[in-house]
């Protein structure tokens, strides 16, 4: 029924008509949106964005450089889906325009080539990526990071970099090279699963990962991970690299379909996200039962392991006491909530301290977080309020990205609580 | 259209970041909640202050822009949104909490304070702030104030005005008016406070508002009743008031507004019952067990298929939480939501909701209800699609043919949300036209050069 001949919209990836006309401007998206919090300004809030989708498709706008800006000003946490209750999907109607954006201000041949590099060749390609980190390996085992960190020479560069090389987490061997690819299951064998190893989490946090495959097998599954996993897409469609994600997607989809697996399980919140959504991403691409299939098979490993019920015979209290930090992509993207509370209590030892707003964005957001740095921080600095007042020994949370900006954030900060995954706590909790 | 210079002008008095002129900005200031209404204004300007309204004010008198001002934009019946352009005021960062008059019982704010913020701060402090409109967690205390805001405890407590001590006002031509104050009796010369609140940005500009508070109630309770007729739940209503028995609360949901709010809520509603009545009690926690039992009984006579307690002020909390977001939810079901906000005398609830039903199928519409049963304030709501025009003019029929019955029977054609440029033409049906000449005198005489708001409440000849 609409015009379509009216739309602004480039042809291929653009919001539906219907994803943005389902908008009926009430506002409750507002009180839930960061970058509305930090502006004041309506077209910086999910109804606002909307709103200019809406009149790109009905020809009052034109795809504008301010519009481009929006939907990557917009951090994607999804908060104001949990928020909608006519089930309106700004984060998503603004992750499809970052495409649109790439078409209209596709940018300079030099950013142009090193974006296609980044995102086509290095990040598809699981043995580069692991290439790639090794002069970040050298620079921390060479002692040059040390050098850096004390002569401030970082000072003289944009704010991006200094932040980006104080957030570099003790980067290990690839975790992809040294998990078996079956870790069988200890004590009676509850099933079996594969596990989706997130990118982040084998280069940077492997030790959180060890931990999570070390976690499941002793709660009774055959851990299966394989190594032509490759990265979920997710960043891809965060820089509106859709057909990348697409063959990313493909790829993953075949190669975890395969496997007689009772459920397809990750650690990493972002990638659950992604996931779970290749169900939208290759519609049209894939028939949909096989997509029905692959999406009723993904679980973020704090979700698996709720919906199995924790064995807790064997279990060793863990004296201490945690606030949680619910990462956006997993509460509000996956709807995944409770389940993690109610892990953490059920650790025997472990005190829970609720914190305000635990569900308000770290700031982190992929690339968000470099990209904005003043706004980032004041974001992380609304949490980081909430985390001290707590007063808890430990800050759990389930999201690399989170758990970089997050300890961080505390570090900067001079706050004493750290930051753990919760499969990391629930690894103290569990024998060797 | 206003010149660069003034835009010029405008940034140099206020800063950069509280004057707006991109596309993208005054695209999305053109609209609030209600469908089929947007407009574009000319500018937007955020003042910080009093200071800062007097200057915008100034200069959209020498430029002759329209001024709107703006809260949140959660109104329903287009009451901020700029037909004519000219200069959206938005208020919403002016939202400082002034001062808490515990002595008094008093709360002082900026128009731009969040009610529910308002509501929090005063409960800190063991008070309550009992207006309590759908929005509560977006609306702005100066949109309350303009559309004389109600809500879901409107029945016991009444609406924004019942609690409106003071205000200060700017006029059109850049007086500032105090009117009102902290003395609880003050019969001092025309109610002029009581014509500003709800007269939707048309008489002047609100800059600073004093509430009344009061203690909270000490004990609350929560039932829910279910019927197989909406009729019957009407008539619920009307027993429940008839046996002299005011409940805090007393809502109503139709089976669609059920099915679309426990889709996006998840506190298991059942589907399958044709109505819901939420209800509270509250007070001394002696007349509280009284009057839910009184409550009870008159359910059971009148027929309720169930009758449910909330176990706990969690439930009570998420099940009137789940109410609110009752309009929006309807949402999932259509593109477009068009609602009224007819109000009848209790005695008639039943009558209207079988005038709705009848009207539904006459017009072959998809219709949602739910509102205020207790207040006789009603959302009829047509599930429909503007894209569709043939479907726009039934659900536009729909509406004239009921409030023809709604003013028949003593009703009114706004119970809550004003008449803004939705409900125009039904409050001169309701007033008539001595009534819209009276009207029109009254603004003409705060507002000369129609200034503010134009086009709102009456249209502009």
């Amino acid at each position: 029924m609409t015009d379509i001949d009216k739309s602004n919209f480039a042809p291929g990836d653009a919001p539906t008509y219907e994803s943005v006309l389902q908008c009926m401007r009430c506002g409750f998206c507002l009180p839930t949106c960061p970058t509305f919090a930090l502006t004041g300004r309506e077209r910086s809030s999910p109804r606002g964005r909307v709103a200019l989708a809406r009149a790109v498709h009905d020809g009052k706008l034109t795809f504008s450089e301010a519009l481009k800006e929006e939907s990557f000003f917009c951090l994607d946490c999804r908060a104001c889906t949990t928020a909608c209750p006519s089930g309106v999907k700004a984060g998503e109607v603004m992750e499809v325009c970052r495409s649109q954006a790439q078409q209209f201000f596709p940018g300079g041949h030099l950013s142009q080539k090193f974006r296609s590099f980044v995102l086509e060749r290095m990040l598809p390609d699981p043995d580069a990526l692991e290439k790639s980190m090794l002069p970040n390996r050298l620079y921390q085992r060479l002692g040059i990071q040390w050098l850096v960190r004390h002569s401030h020479i970082l000072k003289l560069g944009p704010d991006w970099m200094e932040k980006a090389e104080g957030m570099m987490p003790k980067i290990g061997e690839p975790l992809r090279q040294q998990l078996p690819e079956i870790t069988p299951a200890r004590g009676e064998k509850r099933g079996r699963v594969a596990f989706f190893l997130g990118c982040v989490m084998s280069l940077m946090y492997g030790e959180v990962s060890r931990q999570t495959v070390r976690v499941l097998a002793y709660q009774g599954f055959d851990v299966l991970t394989p190594k032509a996993t490759k990265c979920c897409g997710a960043p891809h469609l965060a820089e509106g690299d859709r057909e990348t994600s697409r063959q990313l997607a493909l790829h993953n989809l075949e190669l975890f379909l395969k496997e007689d697996v009772d459920a397809i399980v990750t650690d990493c919140a972002g990638c659950g996200a992604s996931l779970k959504e290749y169900e939208e991403l290759l519609e049209g691409l894939v028939p949909h039962e096989k997509l029905e299939k692959f999406r009723a098979k993904i679980r973020d490993v704090q979700e698996f392991l709720a919906e199995a019920g924790l064995r807790s015979e064997g279990l060793k209290p863990v004296n201490t006491s945690v606030t949680y930090h619910e990462p956006c992509h997993l509460c509000h993207a996956q709807g995944v909530s409770k389940q993690p509370r109610d892990l953490i209590k059920a650790i025997p030892g472990v005190e829970f301290r609720e914190m305000n707003e635990s569900s308000w964005c770290c700031g982190s957001a992929a690339t968000w977080g470099l990209k904005f740095t003043e706004e980032s921080q004041q974001v992380l600095d609304r949490k980081l309020n909430n985390i001290k007042a707590t007063d808890a020994d430990h800050l759990v949370t389930a999201n690399p990205g989170c758990h970089l900006q997050l300890a961080w954030g505390l570090k900067q900060a001079g706050i004493k609580q750290d930051v753990l995954h919760l499969m990391e706590l629930l690894g103290q909790a569990t024998p060797e | 259209m206003i010149s660069q210079a003034a835009v010029a002008r405008l940034r140099d008095m206020l800063g950069t970041k509280n004057v707006l002129s991109e596309p993208e900005d005054l695209l999305t200031l053109g609209y609030d909640s209600t469908p089929e209404l947007s407009g574009q204004p000319d500018v937007a300007v955020y003042p910080p202050d009093l200071d800062g309204i007097l200057t915008a004010i100034e200069i959209a008198r020498d430029e002759g822009l329209p001024i709107v001002p703006r809260g949140s934009g959660t109104g329903l019946s287009g009451g901020s949104v700029p037909v004519s352009g000219g200069m959206v005021l938005c208020l919403n960062r002016m939202n400082r909490i002034l001062e808490i008059d515990e002595a008094n019982l008093t709360a002082t704010v900026e128009p731009g304070v969040i009610t529910l913020d308002l509501f929090n701060a005063v409960a800190e402090k063991g008070l309550f702030y009992p207006p309590d409109p759908g929005s509560q967690k977006i609306s702005t205390l100066g949109g309350n104030v303009m559309e004389n805001a109600g809500g879901l405890r409107g029945l016991k407590y009444g609406v924004t005005r019942d609690y409106v001590m003071a205000l200060q006002c700017v006029l059109p031509d850049g007086s500032v008016v105090n009117t009102g104050g902290k003395s609880v009796k003050d019969v001092a010369g025309y109610a002029f406070k009581d014509l500003l609140v709800g007269s939707e940005g048309t008489l002047g500009i609100i800059s600073e508002i004093t509430v009344s508070l009061i203690p909270p109630p000490q004990t609350r309770k929560t039932l829910l009743a279910y019927f197989d007729t909406m009729p019957k739940a009407g008539e619920a209503v009307a027993r429940i008031i008839a046996a002299k028995i005011i409940p805090s609360t007393l809502e109503i949901m139709d089976q669609a507004t059920i099915g679309c709010v426990e889709e996006f809520a998840g506190i298991g509603l059942p589907l399958d019952m044709a109505a819901l009545l939420l209800i509270e009690v509250d007070g001394h926690p002696a007349v509280v067990e009284e009057e839910a039992a009184a409550v009870h009984k008159v359910l059971q006579q009148v027929g309720a298929a169930e009758i449910k307690l909330a176990g706990n002020a969690d439930e009570a909390a998420s099940l009137a939480a789940a109410r609110r977001t009752a309009l929006s939810a309807l949402a999932r079901k259509s593109p477009t939501t068009l609602l009224e906000d007819a109000t009848v005398p209790r005695s008639m609830l039943a009558e209207t909701f079988t005038e709705i039903e009848r009207l539904t199928d006459k017009y072959r519409l998809t219709v949602g209800t739910f509102g205020h049963a207790g207040d006789g304030n009603i959302h009829p709501t047509v599930l429909c699609d503007e894209r569709d025009r043939d479907q726009m003019q039934r659900a536009h029929a729909f509406y004239d043919e009921l409030y023809e019955k709604v003013l028949a029977w003593g009703g009114t054609v706004s119970g809550e949300h004003g008449i803004g440029v939705a409900k125009r033409d039904y409050l001169a049906r309701q007033i008539g036209p001595a009534g819209i000449a009276v009207m029109r005198r009254i603004k003409d005489s705060f507002d000369p050069r129609r200034m503010l708001n134009p086009g709102k409440v009456i249209a502009e000849k």
